[in-house]
């Protein structure tokens, strides 16, 4: 039987890829700064999760990062979009929209 | 009051309670572990830490300096059980747009790891930990090392060092480690290869690294060279580690069965073999040679078992170290050397001087003298009756020990008084003026040279000299006492040039390195005559011996002939007739026939046969 738990945990981490890239389209970030946004969405359960992610985007070469000196703590590390990164966000958004549109309607309708 | 660990994570310096620290630590290995396998895991591991520090900094201050269980407690709820967000991923089976999507979904069962079955145990759970790893039937397992407690008891100490490196599975998802994977051949190649494989890519990307000069990092070139060192040694300790662990396992039980053998043969009481004998009669006192013994097993042991335990290590993957066995371990090895050591001294010390009493024998002079050596039942005549107990004999029927090849030693009772016998040894050289001289010289050994020579002394040994026979004991005795001092008896003969020496046969294990112009044989010598000239020995009646320098051939040679006796009758035989001289020089011919008498008494001719005629 289907676990809605691990379904709603499916789509999250589905859409944090690009709620992370949206993020980063607005400016540079460190995880912590992408993290507390991300919590008032309701999409990061625990922090664990991002770091695996911000690495794979990054090798991917989705993201970049530059060090920058903390002056309370260890270094952090700000990461920014690249072009091929802002190229597939752009892609990300629109089929996005496609995909909301589209459940959407579905939902409106099985509602109906 | 607790006691508080100092910590640096991501460079960020923290005092933690124990406790805490213990949690902390256990927590970031876990994670380790889940990211070992994944692309960039290090890279994931420091962001990680970084975060960690970045927390648990927002929870210290001036005031509240260290960081506490319930901090941790806190941080790692935030940052989520590592299954939570790292072993969630496995379970999204469809396939993503992106090549390397399956670099943070490990993708893998759990891996499988060697535990202790706490709910399946006997004992230890030792077995049933095997058996699930092995995905084997428990009953196997058990029955086997059942067995083995007959081989010298090798699976006793098997199971213990088992028990206290393989871990037990406490949680969950340890005991899900515990079944996991099915482990076979294929299985532990591929992990095998896949290391490898990582191994190769980190070379690559290093290489990269340094092509591109890729500095993004506020870092230094030799931080990044000692990462990747790091790295390298890691993952190249990975690959080689477990072959290294199994080479280590081998020899281990190799070693701890032939130890355990050896200390067998010694230790066992009734067992008494000549290694015992001996050691017991070299260490002063039986605690001495007890504490030997113990220092010995120490030194020889705890290596042996060390191997065994990183062997397993290796060889499994477990992750655990016990500093306290390690230490100890260290401890007890460093007592066995002491203990080695100081009774090997002390035993040295018993031995460090000699004694040496040097005797002259009068002998009357001869032109020949005839050299035997006299029954040794005659020399010891009251042997004790409790022999039959001694599982040793020589070749006389007397409890031995061998110390080497020309030093056989015997302790016997005569009368009520225990004896240690040795056997003397005979040299013969050339005398310096135009006499036969011979002498006596005992040897012992002890702490002081007094008490040496005291020892030396005691030594009893006869030589007696009957006309031109000079008889030898071929055992020296020595009062006995718990104790050896390596007494020795050498006798040395000097024979003046142009005299004559007999060996009879039973002087060949006597004699001892005689030298001779023709180079024979100790063994070869006996049962001959020879002269010294002024090159040395010369054998009078060996003729075709000279030749004949291959020891192993002389069978095939003829009997030479048989010397005359003097001090007894002289026998000759020749086909039909028989010669005979007697010790006062009458001699007699006796043939078929005929019988020819020559004494003091004039000729006396006896016939037999008419047919023969005589005056």
């Amino acid at each position: 039987m289907i676990n809605s738990e691990n379904t709603k945990a499916q789509m999250r981490k589905g859409v944090l890829e690009l709620c992370i890239l949206s993020i980063l389209s607005k400016g540079d970030a460190y995880p912590t700064e992408i993290i507390e946004k991300l919590k008032d969405t309701k999409l990061v359960v625990v922090e664990g999760t991002l770091y695996p992610l911000l690495t794979r985007l990054k090798n991917t070469g989705l993201l970049n990062y530059r060090w920058e000196e903390s002056t309370s703590g260890p270094p952090r590390k700000y990461y920014k979009l690249t072009e091929i990164g802002e190229q597939y966000l752009k892609e990300l958004q629109q089929s996005w929209t496609e995909l909301v549109d589209a459940v959407n309607k579905t939902i409106e309708q099985g509602k109906i | 009051m607790n006691k508080t660990v100092t910590i640096n994570i991501s460079g960020i310096i923290f005092h933690i309670e124990e406790d805490a620290f213990e949690k902390l630590s256990k927590y970031l290995s876990t994670i380790k572990g889940y990211f070992s396998k994944t692309d960039g895991g290090n890279e994931i591991m420091g962001d990680i830490e970084a975060r960690i520090a970045e927390m648990l900094q927002s929870k210290t201050s001036a005031v509240k300096q260290v960081v506490l269980m319930a901090d941790v407690d806190s941080v790692i709820e935030t940052m989520g059980k590592p299954e939570e967000f790292a072993g969630d991923s496995q379970t999204n089976s469809q396939p993503e747009e992106e090549d390397n999507s399956a670099e943070y979904a490990t993708g893998e069962p759990v891996k499988k790891r060697m535990f202790r079955d706490p709910d399946n145990k006997t004992i230890g759970g030792v077995c049933s930990g095997i058996a699930a790893y092995f995905d084997v039937d428990v009953v196997w397992v058990r029955l086997a090392m059942f067995l083995l407690i007959f081989f010298g008891g090798v699976s006793l100490w098997v199971y213990i060092v088992l028990w206290i490196v393989i871990p037990e599975a406490k949680t969950t998802a340890e005991k899900l480690a515990m079944r996991g994977e099915k482990i076979d051949i294929n299985n532990i190649s591929r992990t095998v290869k896949e290391e490898a494989e990582q191994l190769k890519k980190r070379m690559q990307k290093y290489g990269n690294d340094i092509k591109n000069g890729d500095y993004s990092q506020p870092r230094n070139f030799f931080d990044k060279l000692a990462d990747f060192l790091k790295d390298f040694f890691i993952l190249f300790g990975k690959v080689f580690g477990r072959l290294v662990g199994l080479v280590l396992l081998v020899f281990g039980v190799v070693f701890l069965i032939g130890f355990i053998a050896a200390i067998f043969g010694i230790m066992v009481p009734g067992a008494k073999s000549e290694p015992h004998e001996l050691l017991e009669l070299i260490f002063t006192g039986r605690p001495y040679y007890s504490l030997g013994i113990f220092g010995a097993i120490l030194l020889f042991c705890v290596p042996i078992l060390m191997m065994f335990y990183g062997g397993i290590k290796l060889l499994f993957r477990i992750k655990y170290s016990n500093r306290w066995l390690n230490l100890s371990s260290g401890l007890l090895w460093l007592l066995g050397i002491i203990l080695v050591v100081f009774v090997s001294v002390r035993t040295a010390s018993d031995f460090a001087e000699n004694g040496r009493v040097k005797n002259t024998v009068n002998i009357a002079q001869k032109d020949t003298l005839y050299l035997k050596v006299s029954d040794f039942k005659k020399s010891v005549p009251e042997m004790s009756d409790n022999e039959e107990e001694y599982t040793h004999y020589n070749r006389h029927g007397h409890r031995y020990i061998r110390i080497n090849h020309h030093r056989d030693y015997v302790i016997a009772n005569v009368g009520n008084t225990p004896m240690i016998g040795g056997y003397a040894s005979l040299r013969i050289v050339q005398s310096n003026d135009d006499k036969f001289n011979l002498y006596v010289s005992k040897t012992a050994q002890g702490p002081e040279r007094r008490f040496a020579m005291e020892q030396a002394r005691n030594i009893e040994y006869k030589v007696t000299q009957t006309d031109s026979l000079l008889s030898f004991d071929d055992i020296f005795m020595a009062p006995f006492s718990e104790k050896f001092w390596a007494q020795d008896v050498e006798l040395v003969l000097e024979v003046p040039v142009g005299k004559v020496i007999y060996l009879d046969k039973n002087i060949s294990h006597f004699i001892h390195n005689v030298d001779n112009i023709t180079n024979t044989y100790d063994g070869d010598m006996v049962g001959r005559r020879w002269i010294m000239t002024k090159k040395g020995l010369e054998c009078i009646d060996c003729e075709g011996l000279e030749k004949d320098t291959d020891h192993d051939d002389f069978d095939g040679l003829p009997e030479p002939p048989q010397p005359p006796n003097p001090p007894t009758d002289l026998n000759v035989n020749v086909e039909d007739a028989n010669v005979k001289i007697d010790k006062e020089g009458n001699i007699k011919v006796k043939s078929k026939n005929t019988e020819v008498e020559i004494g003091k008494n004039g000729i006396h001719v006896d016939k037999k046969d008419k047919d023969n005629k005589e005056k």
